[in-house]
């Protein structure tokens, strides 16, 4: 696969015979026609296999991608081009295919080398593209005089013998702001009171009531999770679930709602964890990533999946930000952009100290302070372990609390720990459910918390994790019983183990009523510690209790032992104050950064130079001493990121905006303002659009207020064929493109209009399979009766890879790569889910039961309210009479399933 | 209206765009309208492109290939979890010799931790048919075969992680999200069926490969020229309503439906994508009528079964991944483009796929037992049937295995540095043995083929250039072998 260079010695004899040709070689008459008869098909403008290309002098002096300069002037032996004409080894000699050079030729060539090179300026017959002269590299330039949206549309408009389309009804208006801003219908009401309301305020009233709604965070923040590929597992074969990727996703909505401004919205998801917004750095490692059993246990493995998870970064900052595929460049210098290698590894030694992971999103504040709460508890628990009642010493123990309880035995020397649940509370009805495990040693130290936790009866990481509470425990799934085994790091000496059902003092049920405790031995052995013997029986009237009890000690221990207690219960509590209301999210990692090196051919084997931080070089690049820690790099980035100066950033965020209300943005490639990239359809409007958002403080509420007030954007959606047969694309806007609204505003849609969409808004995410990780595949939920499915879809619970089984047909994207926009595909798989999925059925049966509520018995008023609950309108007179006959003959159910199905229902108007 | 498939293009080349640029004053000075315009034709002369016209109304209407193809079908036979190429199909007399004895210069440590010492074939090879080509008794019956097949034995893939080499191999990329090889195809070539999905893909009876939807995933092409997910177990989902929809009261739906959409359409008759929605429930509608008719295997005479071996009640495994292989050849008599055939299943410690790391032997028994009849009586029975003479069969598996055993195993770990696939069938060259790896098989050391070769040179049969059939997103005109690939003309005839 990779052509490496092979140097021969053999050469060298040949190559120091006689010269045939009398004067010195020319390059125009005699080397470039050699050049170009064998060379020119794969090394020139068309294609630069390799890298290299030999029609430009200074490209053609610089090399290709496998090894130095082709051209050694003065050297034919040292010079790869001679050896690969040369080369006795037929996967390496040059041309791979068509006539082989004659001995002349390469007689020629091999003297010009020697003499060498002389390849004179001027004579090349094209130029070297200068990939950073470009449009969207320079600086953002607004022309002199007063300019609205509309004075750019128009003015491309009449050029081109078009013009805007006359404005659309107030209906029509209403339905598409809603959709557009909040991604649901109006309701008749808020139709109403905008009919009703003539003011020439009416709209812009609107406009600021979409906008101030909770829902516009919902809508809009899925836009952005489109782009940055966000999910819930962490993709690859295994889809493990990424428990707590959520809060990103709230901090996106929020961020949303809140008008965030767009330069602080950049600068917290690269380094909010210097801002108090750790879970923003979110951002940073929305990316599938191999878990560690997945990666090879081999070193060369693990370094790539390094580079694998550094390079989604990198990825990701300049697709999402910058709309530059700087990933490209990972390999070798990027074909069409300014953006070489070095680029590349430079940016990427901004997130050198990130790691993928799950960190706590409370202040460092509150940290610190737990931390000092340990140390202070540690000598305390320490000596109050003294005074405990032991396990199996012949007084009875307390009966059980689902809180916490102490099993306190004599020290022992252990490699691990097995907790066995034999039965549970409840005649074994339910799966045992542990929160938390703690282990202490003779120094008061949990080490539980960093031992591997292993089950063979549901995920145990929740046992163990530091946080409290029902959602993060340990959940067995085996009804009555179930086994958590622990590995500690090292052999410890361990006595007391703290364990509950719930910590938080919620949750009673579940608890394990028979079990025991065993330790390893150093010797391999399993040997019981503990059990429920010893214990009062389970008394429900203190289950949510928890206490210490003390051993049968003298007077004088015994009230040492209160005062420790009394001492120790405050710092306890506020500890697992902070356990119980600890969030932990998937974010960026800090740690202290590796060292990064340019990688030759983007072959973690092959590390060339150290690199220090830098942004790209053709672009007032910052850059930072190799030795800067993490939080300082990643701050710098994002300084560079928002700098006002840099000309792509404001431009692609409003070129997004654009798209995101007409579909398809000034630039059609929202991801690449790169060479590659498409060129603005109004390079005015996308400038002075960037400039009035710099200016107005990066708001984009007040972009959107900018928009949706064009009339360009009130214009009617009318498709005509002059229009047509000018700008097919209706790129210009002469109609307001209408289009299909996407997956998640169908699915919220039918929701809202059934009156069933449950507004609660953030957290975990709800399930639309019965899986949320794993490799047995997805089954999905069919039908959501419970109110949690009947959440907006953003708060689905994301699993990468899999789309949702009605919906995700809509062209959703799997998580994989970034969406910039999407696809608008129709095909019959959708037709079949909208039309029969259970989904469907059930809520059509919701929708009709609404109907009738405030529609009575009566066909017509039924259809009439139908119509007015989806369509915004009155039916005409056909339409009653086509929808009567199936409501008479069918019954209203039927359709309603049909009304869901309706392009009117799934058009944005 | 906007298709994704017609992101327009305008200014992408580099040539065309260049040229224009420098006619213009300044970079931002106001860009010829013209070229927003002109569609491709502003650019047509200098582009190369092999980017299919989608027609949004239907974009399933069979499409010109690039060159004449010598395929216009294809079923993959898609082995999950790593089919040791040394317990198969590459023979290799010195690792029998070397049984048990460390290998020098080896791997201390592989994927799955440290290495144990050679270890022999599992399985006593023979020499087969005219060819004399020497393949395991592990799978007799397409052992049989072997004269018409075309094997490499000298692949390699960029991931030793089975989820990455299954993106791998049907994607070109490890990455999740890239479209797949058969999504990539349809939007290429479209269909000669417009009754059925134009993809299939045929889960094996014991549930999804590790890559699941990655396999037959559109990636970011659109959603339209993904494999549409059935077997002969399960019909396609949502083919028909639930249970409590009447059948007239399913068929009014239908009608009300169509008469509403088409009186909404009135309001903007040039609307593309309107027309392309009612388009769309009258193919599911068809395809209500061609799917259970097509999966209805009832129709198929006793001999047939018994050649797949879809009569064996005592492996109803076997007979379920038979009637897979029945069904494949029903949908590829019926014109189906790509049929993807899957053989295994997910992680499982080997027991539901090939990936044999500590009882290879005894996996291998159960698995082998599982593919070998049936799949030989696909190739067979569309070779009786002629469909062979158009068709295009594949046999392909993610990556191969080591040499060792693993340390106190009975099983081989992950190996992307040599292993083997297939193809026979339309535009295969018969009989072939191409590449090798070195005597104990661990790496492919003669014309070694990244898998990219490989699925360039399918490509290549069904008349496609994989260098020119692009698709743009996100900066890049991405390919399904990214920026490699080389035909592999020695397999073709």
């Amino acid at each position: 696969m990779k052509r490496l260079f092979i140097a021969l010695s053999c050469f060298v004899a040949f190559l120091s015979g006689e010269v045939l040709l009398a004067g010195p070689v020319d390059f125009v008459k005699d080397v470039r026609p050699i050049f170009q008869a064998h060379c020119y098909d794969c090394h020139s403008e068309e294609a630069q296999k390799s890298g290299l290309r030999l029609d430009v002098k200074s490209a053609a002096l610089t090399g290709g991608d496998n090894h130095g300069p082709d051209i050694v002037p003065g050297k034919p032996s040292e010079s790869p081009l001679i050896q690969f004409l040369l080369t006795g080894n037929e996967d390496e000699r040059m041309p791979p295919k068509g006539p082989r050079l004659s001995a002349d030729e390469i007689e020629i060539l091999t003297d010009w080398v020697r003499e060498g090179a002389v390849w004179p300026d001027g004579v090349d017959l094209v130029e070297l593209e200068d990939t950073s002269d470009h449009w969207s590299f320079k600086p953002i330039e607004v022309a002199e005089g007063k300019h609205s949206i509309d004075s750019f549309i128009e003015a491309s408009l009449h050029k081109n013998g078009l013009s805007l389309s006359p404005e659309a009804d107030k209906v029509t208006l209403l339905r598409r702001l809603s959709f557009d801003l909040i991604g649901l219908p109006p309701t008749p009401e808020e139709l109403e009171a905008f009919l009703a309301d003539e003011s020439p305020e009416a709209y812009d009233g609107v406009v600021e009531r979409l906008l101030d709604s909770p829902r516009y965070g919902e809508r809009w923040a899925q836009h952005w999770l489109d782009v940055v590929r966000y999910a819930d597992t962490h993709g690859f074969e295994v889809n493990t679930e990424r428990k707590n990727a959520w809060p990103y996703r709230d901090y996106v909505i929020e961020a949303f709602n809140a008008n965030t401004p767009w330069d602080q919205f950049i600068r917290e998801q690269i380094a909010g964890d210097a801002m108090g917004k750790a879970e923003a750095t979110g951002f940073l490692v929305t990316a599938a990533a191999l878990l560690p059993g997945q990666i090879g246990k081999d070193e060369e493995s693990m370094r790539l999946a390094r580079q694998d998870e550094l390079g989604e970064m990198v990825i990701n900052t300049g697709e999402a930000f910058l709309g530059l595929s700087i990933g490209c460049a990972r390999c070798h210098d990027h074909k069409f952009d300014p953006i070489s290698a070095r680029d590349y590894y430079t940016m990427q030694a901004f997130f050198a100290g990130v790691r993928y992971g799950d960190r706590s999103v409370v202040d460092p504040v509150v940290d610190t302070r737990a931390a000092d709460l340990n140390k202070r508890l540690r000598p305390l628990d320490e000596e109050l372990d003294r005074y405990l009642l032991k396990v199996g010493g012949g007084t009875l123990r307390a009966s059980l609390s689902a809180r916490a309880n102490i099993e306190r035995f004599a020290p022992v020397r252990a490699t691990g720990l097995r907790f066995t649940v034999h039965s549970t509370i409840s005649e074994n009805r339910h799966q045992p459910y542990v929160d938390e495990l703690e282990v202490y040693n003779g120094k008061g130290e949990n080490i539980a918390r960093r031992s591997k936790a292993i089950s063979t009866t549901g995920k145990p990481e929740g046992a163990i994790d530091g946080v409290y509470g029902n959602e993060s425990a340990w959940k067995s799934n085996l009804k009555g019983g179930g086994v958590i085994e622990l590995a500690f790091r090292k052999p410890e000496t361990i006595q007391r183990i703290l364990w509950g059902r719930d910590r938080t003092g919620k949750y009673a049920d579940r608890l394990a009523e028979t079990y025991t405790f065993e330790i390893k031995t150093e010797s391999g052995e399993w040997r019981k510690v503990a059990d429920d013997s010893d214990r009062a029986p389970f008394d429900r009237r203190k289950a949510k209790k928890g206490l210490f009890q003390l051993a049968d000690i003298s007077k004088e221990d015994h009230s040492r032992a209160l005062e420790v207690i009394a001492e120790r219960t405050p710092l306890a509590r506020e500890l697992e104050g902070y356990a119980e209301s600890r969030q932990m999210v998937f974010a960026a990692k800090s740690g202290s950064p590796e060292t990064m090196y340019l990688l030759n051919r983007g072959d973690p084997e092959q590390p060339t130079d150290v690199v220090a931080p830098a942004s790209l070089s053709f672009l007032n690049p910052v850059e930072l001493p190799r030795e800067s820690p993490d939080l300082e790099r990643r701050k710098a980035l994002a300084a560079w990121i928002t700098d006002p100066e840099n000309p792509l950033t404001p431009r692609v965020v409003v070129n997004r905006i654009w798209q995101w209300h007409f579909g398809t943005g000034l630039v059609a490639t929202a991801n690449d303002f790169g060479n590659l990239g498409a060129l603005p359809s109004h390079p005015g409007l996308l400038d002075w659009l960037a400039a009035e958002f710099v200016r107005s403080g990066w708001s984009v509420k007040d972009l959107h207020r900018l928009i949706v007030s064009s009339k360009a954007y009130r214009q009617r959606h009318e498709l005509h064929a002059e229009g047509l047969a000018k700008d097919a694309d209706n790129r210009l806007l002469w109609s307001f493109p209408s289009r299909r609204i996407e997956a998640e505003a169908i699915r919220d849609s039918i929701l809202a209009v059934s009156n069933q969409l449950d507004p609660a808004m953030f957290g975990r995410g709800f399930d639309l399979f019965h899986a949320r990780g794993g490799t047995g595949g997805f089954k999905p939920i069919e039908s959501h009766q419970k109110e949690e499915g009947r959440r907006r879809m953003i708060y689905a619970y994301k699993v990468r890879m899999e789309r949702e089984a009605v919906f995700g047909a809509f062209d959703c994207p799997d998580g994989g790569q970034s969406a910039p926009r999407r696809s608008q595909s129709t095909t019959p798989i959708q037709a079949l889910n909208l039309f029969n999925s259970q989904f469907t059925i059930d809520l059509a049966s919701d929708f009709s039961t609404r109907v009738r509520q405030e529609a009575g018995d009566k066909a017509e008023n039924q259809i009439q309210r139908a119509w007015e609950l989806c369509f915004g309108r009155s039916p005409e007179a056909d339409e009653l009479l086509d929808a009567g006959y199936v409501v008479r003959e069918h019954g209203l159910e039927t359709l309603s399933r049909v009304i869901f199905n309706s392009n009117e229902f799934l058009f944005l108007p | 209206m906007n298709h994704a498939e017609n992101i327009s293009l305008h200014g992408r080349h580099l040539l065309g765009r260049r040229s224009f640029l420098s006619s213009s004053a300044t970079a931002l000075s106001s860009i010829a309208l013209s070229s927003l315009l002109g569609g491709d034709s502003l650019l047509g002369s200098s582009l190369k492109s092999g980017r299919p016209e989608i027609d949004p109304k239907n974009p399933f209407a069979p499409r010109k290939s690039h060159h004449r193809p010598r395929a216009k079908n294809v079923v993959v036979i898609f082995c999950a979890g790593a089919v040791s190429q040394l317990e198969t199909w590459d023979y290799k007399p010195e690792l029998i010799k070397q049984d048990g004895k460390p290998l020098a210069g080896g791997p201390p440590v592989t994927f799955q931790g440290p290495s144990g010492n050679l270890a022999r074939p599992q399985y006593p090879f023979r020499q087969r048919g005219q060819t004399g080509k020497w393949v395991s008794d592990m799978i007799p019956h397409l052992a049989e075969l072997t004269d018409d097949f075309a094997f490499v034995h000298s692949l390699t893939s960029e991931t030793n992680t089975h989820g990455p080499g299954e993106n791998f191999l049907s994607t070109g990329f490890v990455q999740d999200g890239f479209p797949s090889m058969g999504a990539w195809l349809s939007y290429a070539l479209g269909s000669e069926n417009q009754d059925l999905p134009a993809f299939v893909s045929l889960l094996d009876p014991r549930g999804i490969p590790q890559a699941s939807i990655n396999n037959w995933g559109p990636g970011f092409l659109p959603a339209e020229f993904q494999g549409t997910l059935f077997n002969a177990q399960n019909p396609i989902r949502h083919l028909s309503p639930p249970k409590s929809v009447t059948g007239n009261s399913d068929q009014a739906a239908r009608d009300l439906l169509q008469r509403m959409n088409a009186r909404h359409l009135e309001h903007n008759p040039l609307d593309g994508s309107l027309a392309a929605r009612i388009a769309s429930y009258e193919l599911a509608a068809r395809m209500q009528l061609s799917v259970p008719e097509i999966s209805d295997l009832s129709t198929e005479p006793d001999h047939i079964l018994k050649l797949y071996g879809a009569d064996d009640e005592s492996n109803p495994t076997k007979a379920g991944f038979a009637k897979n292989c029945i069904l494949a050849r029903r949908l590829l008599e019926k014109g189906t483009r790509f049929v993807q055939l899957f053989n295994g299943a997910y992680a499982s410690g080997g027991r539901l796929n090939w990936d044999g790391h500590s009882k290879l032997k005894e996996q291998y028994d159960v698995h082998a037992e599982i593919l070998d009849q049936p799949a030989a009586a696909l190739i067979k029975d569309l070779k009786q049937r002629g469909l062979l003479e158009d068709t295009l069969v594949v046999w392909c598996t993610e990556f191969g295995r080591m040499p060792m055993f693993q340390k106190g195993a009975q099983g081989r770990d992950h190996n992307p540095d040599g292993f083997t696939c297939w193809m026979t069938g339309a535009g295969v060259k018969p009989g072939v043995s191409h590449g090798v790896t070195d005597e104990l098989g661990r790496k492919a050391i003669e014309d070694v083929h990244p898998l990219y070769d490989f699925n360039a040179t399918i490509l290549h049969l069904l008349g496609l250039d994989h260098e020119r059939l692009t698709f743009f997103h996100n900066g890049i005109e991405r390919r399904l072998t990214n920026v490699e690939g080389h035909v592999i003309h020695d397999i073709l005839s």
